[in-house]
C-alpha cells in the first residue's frame, strides 16, 4: 500500500487504480455505528413524564449520535478536497498479539491470574522472536510473582480463584 | 497561612518525601521510555495508590506528572524518539545537537528549562486556582454546562491530525458516558444485557485501553525497529552565555505554557509545538533551527512543563482536567472519595496545600536527577521490548482489574485498546475520546438540570452572562480550525514571495 499522500479518491501519479480515501472510509464507518447505536436506543424503555422530565433516558444519546452523523459527514466531504494519507498496512505480527491480549483475559477468568501472567510472559516473548529462555524463564516466574505478591499480598486486591487451579 | 505551614510541615515526613522521590524517579524512567507517557504510567500507577491516604496518593501522581513530561526529552535528545508526546518537539534541535556531540549541554539546558517552567506553572497554580475557584465557587448547572461545552470544543485545536476528527473523538466519549443507567429515570442504556454496566464505564480502563493496550499493539508491529542512541557525554549546566542565549525564549515559553496549561482540555504537547514555533518566529537567526539550536531545546521544554501546574488550575477548581493526566488525576481524586470543584477548597485545603508542594518538589528533584543521571536513565531504552511490553500489558490488565476488582473492567480495557489501535490508523487521537467520557456525565447532567430550571426553554441559557461568555468561546473554538485551515489553504495559493517571513 503506498504512503505517498494522493488527493482525495483520484489516482496516482503511477497510475494505479482510485482508492477510497481513508477518511470517507472512516467517516462510513462512524455513520454506520451512529445508525447502529441509533436504532439501539430505540430500545431503550420509555419513562413516565413526571420522572423524566421531559428528556427521556434516549434523548440525550441521540442528541450526541446526531452531532457525531454531522461530524462523520464533515470528515467525508473534506476527505475528498484534502489529500488522503493511507495506514500503512497492518504488520502480521498484530494479529496474533491482538490474539494474545484476548486470550490472556480468557486465561486469566479460567486458570487464575498467576498462571495466566505466567503464560504470557513465557510465550508473548517467545512470539515475538525472543530466544534466550534463560532470560524468558525467569522472568516468567520472577515477574507475575512480585505482580502478584504486590497486588494480592501488599495492596489487598482480591483475585477470584480459579475453577481450575487453586490461586 | 496556617493551613500551609501545617501542610509543609507534613512534608518533613521521610514517607512522603520517600513517595514523591518514588513518583519522580518513576516519572523521568516513564517519561524516557519511548511509547510509555506520562498519561499511561498515571493511570497505570493509580491502582498502586487505592490504599494510600489521598495526600500521598495525589502527591505521587503529581510527582509522576510533572517528571515524566521532562523525562521524554532525554530521549528526544539521545534517540530522536521523544518518550512522551510532550517532548516531540525537543527532538527537532535535541538530537542534532546530540550528534554533534553536545548531548551533555541539550540534556543540561532540557533539565534547567524543563525546571523553570515547571516551578513557574506551580506558581501560576498557586496563584490562579483559588482565583478561579471563587469564580467557579457561583456557578450552577447552565454555567457547567456551558463550561463542559468550552472544554470539549477545545478539543478542535489540541494537537491530532484534524479538528473534526478530535471534536468526533470528544462527541464519541461523550456517548460512551451515556453507557448505564441514566441518572433520573433509572433506565438502562447500551448495558446490552450485562449489569456491570449499568454503573456505567469508568474512564480508567478505557483510558489504559486506548493508551496502553492500542501502543502495545503498535510495539507488536515494530518489533524489527532499531534505536540508535547518540553518545553521551556528561550532562552539563548550560554555561551563562549559552543560558542568557535561551533566556527570552524561557520567558516567553513560561507565558505560553502556562496559558495553554490553563485551558481546557490542553496539555503539554500542544503547549510544546507552540513553544517550539514561537521559539523559531522571535529569532533573528532561524538557520540554525533544526540542526541544534539551543533556544529550540528551552523553548518546547519550558513550555510543555509551565503546563503541568497550570493544567492543574481548572482540574482542581472546576473539575475540568486541563490535560489527559490532569484527567487521571482528576480520577484518582474521585477514587479517594474528594470531589474536585471550588468546594475542594474549602473542604480539603491540606490536600490542595500538599499537591502544589508535592508538584514544587518533584520539580527540585528532577533537576537534581536530569543533571546527575540522565546517563543512566537514558539506559532504559535498552530494555528490550519483547519483555519491556508484556509487563505493561500484564501491569495495564491488572490495573483495569484492581480499580473495581471487576473482570468486566479488563474487558472493556482490552476492547479500548483494539479499538484505540484501529482509531489511531484512521487518525483518531485517545486524548479527545477521554474527555469526551469524563465530561459527559458533567455535559449530560447540567444540560438536564438546566433545562428544567429554564423549563425546557433553551433561550434560557441566554439569560445568563457568563454562560453566554462561555458560549461565544466554544463559537471562537469551533471556528478556529476552520478559518485556520482556510488560512493555509490560502497561503498554499499565494507565490512564495506572497507570504510574509516570520508570520
Amino acid at each position: 500500500m503506498s504512503e505517498k499522500p494522493l488527493r482525495g479518491g483520484r489516482a496516482a501519479d503511477d497510475g494505479s487504480a482510485a482508492r477510497i480515501p481513508r477518511d470517507a472510509i472512516a467517516g462510513t464507518g462512524v455513520l454506520l455505528f451512529c445508525l447502529a447505536a441509533y436504532l439501539v436506543t430505540l430500545t431503550f424503555k420509555e419513562a413516565p413524564p413526571a420522572l423524566a422530565q421531559n428528556v427521556q433516558p434516549a434523548t440525550f444519546p441521540r442528541l450526541v449520535l446526531a452531532v457525531m452523523a454531522v461530524l462523520a459527514t464533515v470528515i467525508i466531504v473534506m476527505s475528498f478536497r484534502l489529500p488522503d494519507k493511507q495506514p500503512k498496512p497492518i504488520r502480521l505480527m498484530v494479529w496474533p498479539s491482538a490474539a494474545v491480549m484476548v486470550g490472556f483475559v480468557i486465561a486469566f477468568e479460567i486458570l487464575g491470574i498467576l498462571p495466566a501472567m505466567m503464560l504470557l510472559c513465557f510465550g508473548l516473548p517467545m512470539l515475538w522472536g525472543e530466544q534466550r529462555l534463560y532470560l524468558i524463564i525467569p522472568y516468567a516466574i520472577l515477574f507475575p510473582l512480585a505482580i502478584y505478591g504486590l497486588f494480592a499480598v501488599v495492596l489487598g486486591v482480591h483475585f477470584e480463584p480459579s475453577p481450575l487451579v487453586f490461586w | 497561612m496556617d493551613v500551609f505551614l501545617t501542610t509543609a510541615a507534613m512534608f518533613a515526613d521521610p514517607y512522603l518525601i520517600g513517595v514523591i522521590l518514588i513518583g519522580t524517579v518513576g516519572g523521568v524512567l516513564v517519561g524516557a521510555m519511548p511509547g510509555l507517557s506520562s498519561t499511561m504510567a498515571t493511570a497505570l500507577l493509580l491502582p498502586f495508590t487505592l490504599t494510600m491516604e489521598p495526600i500521598p496518593a495525589i502527591a505521587l501522581l503529581s510527582a509522576l506528572y510533572c517528571a515524566g513530561t521532562f523525562g521524554g526529552s532525554i530521549t528526544a535528545i539521545l534517540v530522536n524518539a521523544p518518550g512522551a508526546p510532550p517532548a516531540a518537539a525537543t527532538a527537532f534541535d535535541g538530537y542534532p545537537l546530540a550528534q554533534q556531540g553536545r548531548a551533555g549541554l541539550a540534556l543540561g539546558i532540557a533539565t534547567v528549562s524543563s525546571t523553570i517552567g515547571g516551578i513557574f506553572s506551580i506558581i501560576v497554580l498557586i496563584v490562579a486556582a483559588p482565583m478561579l475557584a471563587r469564580v467557579a465557587y457561583d456557578f450552577g448547572p447552565p454555567e457547567y454546562f456551558a463550561l463542559a461545552l468550552f472544554g470539549l470544543s477545545m478539543l478542535a485545536s489540541i494537537s491530532g491530525e484534524s479538528a473534526f476528527k478530535n471534536l468526533l473523538g470528544g462527541a464519541f466519549g461523550v456517548l460512551l458516558a451515556t453507557i448505564g443507567m441514566d441518572f433520573t429515570t433509572g433506565v438502562d442504556r447500551f448495558t446490552f444485557g450485562f449489569w456491570e454496566l449499568s454503573e456505567g464505564v469508568h474512564f480508567i480502563p478505557v483510558m489504559i485501553g486506548l493508551f496502553a493496550g492500542a501502543e502495545f499493539l503498535t510495539q507488536a508491529g515494530n518489533l524489527d525497529r532499531k534505536m540508535v542512541r547518540a553518545a553521551i557525554d556528561a550532562v552539563k549546566l548550560p554555561s551563562w552565555p549559552d543560558f542568557r542565549g535561551t533566556l527570552g525564549t524561557v520567558a516567553r515559553s513560561c507565558g505560553i505554557g502556562a496559558f495553554i496549561g490553563l485551558l481546557p482540555a490542553e496539555g503539554g504537547t500542544v503547549a510544546a509545538m507552540i513553544g517550539y514555533n514561537e521559539a523559531k518566529r522571535w529569532a533573528k537567526d532561524k538557520s540554525k533551527f533544526g540542526k541544534g539550536d539551543l533556544r529550540g531545546i528551552a523553548g518546547p521544554e519550558t513550555a510543555n512543563n509551565a503546563a503541568t501546574g497550570a493544567a492543574m488550575v481548572p482540574t482542581l477548581a472546576l473539575g475540568i482536567p486541563g490535560s489527559a493526566t490532569t484527567a487521571v488525576i482528576l480520577g484518582a481524586l474521585l477514587v479517594h472519595g474528594l470531589r474536585p470543584g471550588p468546594h475542594l477548597f474549602n473542604e480539603t485545603p491540606t490536600l490542595l496545600y500538599g499537591i502544589f508542594i508535592a508538584m514544587l518538589l518533584a520539580n527540585l528533584m528532577f533537576m537534581g536527577l536530569g543533571l546527575l543521571g540522565a546517563k543512566l536513565f537514558a539506559r532504559v531504552t535498552l530494555i528490550p521490548t519483547r519483555f519491556l511490553w508484556p509487563a505493561v500489558f500484564i501491569l495495564a490488565c491488572i490495573g483495569s482489574y484492581a480499580l473495581e476488582q471487576a473482570i468486566m473492567d479488563v474487558w472493556i480495557m482490552i476492547i479500548a485498546g483494539l479499538a484505540g489501535y484501529f482509531l489511531k490508523r484512521f487518525g483518531f487521537s485517545a486524548a479527545p475520546i477521554i474527555m469526551g467520557l469524563i465530561l459527559g456525565e458533567l455535559v449530560e447532567n447540567s444540560l438536564k438540570q438546566s433545562l428544567i430550571i429554564f423549563d425546557h426553554s433553551w433561550l434560557g441559557f441566554l439569560e445568563r452572562p457568563i454562560v453566554v461568555v462561555f458560549i461565544l468561546l466554544t463559537a471562537i473554538s469551533f471556528a478556529m480550525p476552520v478559518i485556520a485551515g482556510y488560512r493555509d489553504r490560502l497561503r498554499a495559493k499565494m507565490p512564495p514571495s506572497a507570504d510574509i517571513p516570520g508570520d
